[in-house]
């Protein structure tokens, strides 16, 4: 048994466990390929050009399955909300819904929820409805396959708090290793990089703003790397409550980072038509003010030009050099002027002493 | 500072009259004032919406935020400069971008410089309770039998309303004299305004019902119907919906507009146990089943329900409004298309922001119009042609065999 899973979405964030679940029920996954000129293009044409990019790319990712990858049956989960009235965005919510109205072909659609609001949609009920289409209805089994997942999941997690690249990451523990590296610290420049996962670890979307920063010297942080204790802090430092069900990873990551001393700099990428985003991003953008972080936003569409993105980061990260530079010089001038205070003092005192 | 000026400057503060002011939305400033008035607030009416609260709105808030926020804005900017000090506003969970207004507003307003008492009627708690407490406490009214009085005249205000402005949807495309309903709506909705008991108010949509009667409507003419839908503050806000309820009028279309005020106050406010009829929500979560199966928040999943309604009930098209960039209606503009196809209604979806030109859109309207005028023409003659078909049976059947023929001359004409 073969199901798709589209390359998108949820995929940045949720895959090892996705991976874990359904290998241990047998049942295959096949991905769709990364996101090209192409798909985005393709997914575009489906829906309004209102919708916001990684919908877009969704829809690509789908047709790309049915079209290239041959695969019948497609799961689309809908996650409504995380925790009791903690809602996700329109979109996510009614992804499901969104594929079937919009793609016009014949297709199983798999497409679970998961709604914390409600008394009896919690995560067993949705892992259930996750494969009952397929002709799995044990729930023993099914409770076996999820912790599978878990341990998968819990892995992945581990190794991006440690500091690693969630990219590798998953690369790694879908390979069912847990790597530790130790870690060298000597990036002159430490800039966090607030996003969801399907914009930052998408390499068409963020056109692989990790390399560039890597080669100009920089240190990218991401929330992935922050324990939820840590972005509830952040939540509290930005003088808000969760709303949205992703809304840690932005304003609890960006409150945390703030905050740090290590952190030169705070780099938002949103996607151009994301509702909350504009929001969280309003608040980031006053308390960047106020904490006196240097911020940079940038959003991203489908028509966005590599040159001025690249452009833009360079200009931020020159900024963030002078300012470290001309913070390290004021500091020198500091000592100096205190050294040569005390050595007027002692001459005076010399003076003094032969007159 | 010396004690006893200390205590009268306290008592200054404590005296400051709280001057109350809400953010507009159509009619509602006429039932919300009333009730407010009844509790003995002093009350700061800010104008309609307008040009001068948008470019207010627009200038403080980010440009991806939705129409709805920046005209809330623009409201509460204009009542502060007024001399308003107290402002109400609510907060749902489950909805939008909504759920976020109070939060980003009260902040952006202090960053302004602006001293003001920020009150959100909160309905993550229960409903009907919470907002008599938050009226009372906006208005500094501590009387159960005063926000009793208040709020039933207030709900009275909301049915007069509805119910004139539905009259004004039947006669503004029959009339022979255009304008004339307009102005015994206009008239009707002033003295809705000035009314002050609950009897008061029924006598006036008598009067006005009466008004209504005596304008000379053309039998004969054609009349469509379509269904107005979508997002709730652009439904119900002439300013940002530039009233594409008299464009249609004119066009000679008649309006049903499927949320009026006082179905959301029912809605929002009965509570479940006391509904005895199916709501609105009940409906378009039945008839919306087929495209969209979950509720997404806003009034996505009444768009999608009241779109295959309309094509159940035979309208002849669909209007469907919404402000720019609004989540929830941006899954509905991609659903509906679809439900279009399926159920052979057509839609027409604008999307409103500050930006929006009103020629352009009244073109667009016209067109729509023009569309369906069409296929109703079509439908019409099909329609004869079946009943004539039906009646003599010997002239269609002629028709028939000559066309078989024809079909049976193009098949082998395929095969050779």
């Amino acid at each position: 048994m073969k199901i798709g899973i589209p390359r998108a979405l949820g995929y940045y964030n949720y895959y090892p466990f996705w991976f874990g679940f359904f290998g241990s029920l047998g049942i295959e996954i096949v991905l769709s390929d990364k996101t090209t000129k192409k798909l985005v293009s393709e997914g575009s044409a489906l829906v309004v050009s209102e919708t916001c990019l990684p919908v877009k790319i969704y829809m690509g990712h789908v047709l790309n399955l049915l079209n290239q990858k041959g695969v019948d049956i497609i799961y689309s989960p809908s996650i409504q909300s995380i925790d009791h009235k903690i809602y996700n965005c329109s979109k996510l919510r009614g992804l499901p819904d969104l594929v079937r109205n919009v793609v016009k072909k014949d297709f199983l659609l798999i497409e679970p929820t998961l709604d914390k609001s409600e008394k009896n949609q919690g995560l067993y009920q949705y892992l259930y409805e996750s494969v009952a289409p397929l002709g799995i209805t044990d729930k023993k089994t099914i409770k076996k396959a999820s912790k599978v997942g878990w341990a998968y999941q819990n892995n992945f997690t581990g190794m991006t708090r440690d500091g690693m690249h969630p990219a590798e990451a998953m690369e790694t523990a879908i390979k069912g290793k847990v790597v530790i590296k130790s870690r060298k610290n000597n990036y002159p420049i430490n800039i966090a990089v607030l996003s969801h996962g399907y914009n930052l670890y998408d390499n068409h979307v963020s056109m692989n703003i990790f390399k560039k920063l890597e080669n100009l010297g920089v240190k990218a942080h991401v929330s992935e790397n922050l324990s939820v204790e840590q972005m509830n802090e952040g939540l509290n430092v930005l003088n808000t409550s969760l709303y949205w069900a992703n809304e840690l990873e932005i304003s609890g990551a960006a409150g945390s980072f703030m905050t740090n001393k290590n952190i030169d700099g705070v780099l938002t990428l949103t996607a151009f038509g994301c509702g909350p985003d504009s929001l969280m991003v309003e608040r980031i953008t006053r308390y960047a003010k106020r904490l006196q972080k240097p911020l940079l936003n940038l959003t991203v569409d489908e028509h966005t030009g590599e040159a001025g993105f690249i452009t833009r980061i360079e200009a931020f990260t020159d900024m963030l050099y002078r300012r470290k530079r001309s913070n390290i010089v004021q500091n020198l001038n500091k000592q100096i002027k205190i050294d040569s205070e005390r050595q007027e003092v002692v001459y005076s005192r010399d003076n003094i002493v032969k007159v | 500072m010396i004690p006893f000026m200390q205590a009268e400057v306290n008592n200054i503060k404590a005296n400051k009259e709280k001057i109350v002011a809400f953010p507009q939305m159509g009619n509602i400033r006429i039932p919300v004032a009333a009730v407010l008035k009844a509790m003995g607030a002093n009350l700061y009416l800010s104008p309609e919406n307008n040009k001068e609260a948008l470019s207010l709105g627009t200038r403080h808030s980010t440009e991806t935020v939705c129409l709805p926020y920046k005209l809330n804005l623009g409201n509460y900017i204009q009542a502060l400069e007024g001399g308003a000090n107290v402002l109400l506003m609510f907060s749902a969970p489950g909805t939008c971008r909504l759920g976020n207004y109070a939060k980003m507003a009260e902040a952006k307003l202090r960053e302004l410089g602006y001293d003001f008492e920020f009150i959100v009627f909160d309905m993550y708690k229960g409903k009907f309770v919470e907002i008599i407490k938050k009226f009372s406490q906006a208005t500094g009214n501590k009387s159960i039998s005063n926000a009793y009085r208040g709020i039933k005249i207030g709900l009275a205000k909301f049915d007069a309303l509805d119910e004139i402005e539905r009259k004004l949807f039947y006669f503004r495309p029959r009339e022979i004299e255009s304008g004339k309903a307009e102005k015994i709506y206009l008239s009707g909705r002033r003295s809705i305004e000035k009314a002050d008991t609950v009897e008061e108010v029924k006598n006036t949509v008598q009067e006005t019902i009466n008004k209504y009667n005596s304008v000379k409507i053309d039998t004969n003419k054609e009349i469509l119907k379509v269904y107005l839908m979508g997002e709730f503050f652009v439904l119900l806000d002439p300013f940002t919906n530039m009233n594409i309820e008299k464009e249609l009028g004119l066009l000679g279309v008649e309006v049903e507009r499927t949320i009026m005020l006082s179905d959301w106050t029912n809605q929002t406010l009965i509570p479940k146990w006391n509904k005895k009829t199916e709501t609105h929500r009940q409906r378009a979560v039945r008839t919306a089943n087929k495209y969209l199966t979950r509720s997404v928040g806003g009034e996505c999943i009444e768009t999608v329900g009241d779109a295959v309604y309309a094509a159940e009930c035979n309208v002849d098209g669909v209007v469907h409004v919404g402000p720019f960039n609004c989540i929830p209606e941006i899954v509905s503009q991609c659903i509906l298309p679809n439900v279009s196809k399926q159920e052979n209604i057509p839609v027409i979806s604008l999307l409103m922001d500050e930006q929006t030109g009103k020629a352009g859109m009244v073109t667009r309207i016209e067109a729509f119009v023009d569309l369906i005028r069409r296929q109703r023409k079509n439908k019409s003659i099909i329609n004869a042609y079946n009943k004539l078909s039906l009646r003599g049976e010997a002239k269609a059947s002629t028709w028939q065999s000559k066309s078989s023929d024809c079909r049976v001359k193009s098949v082998v004409g395929n095969n050779n």
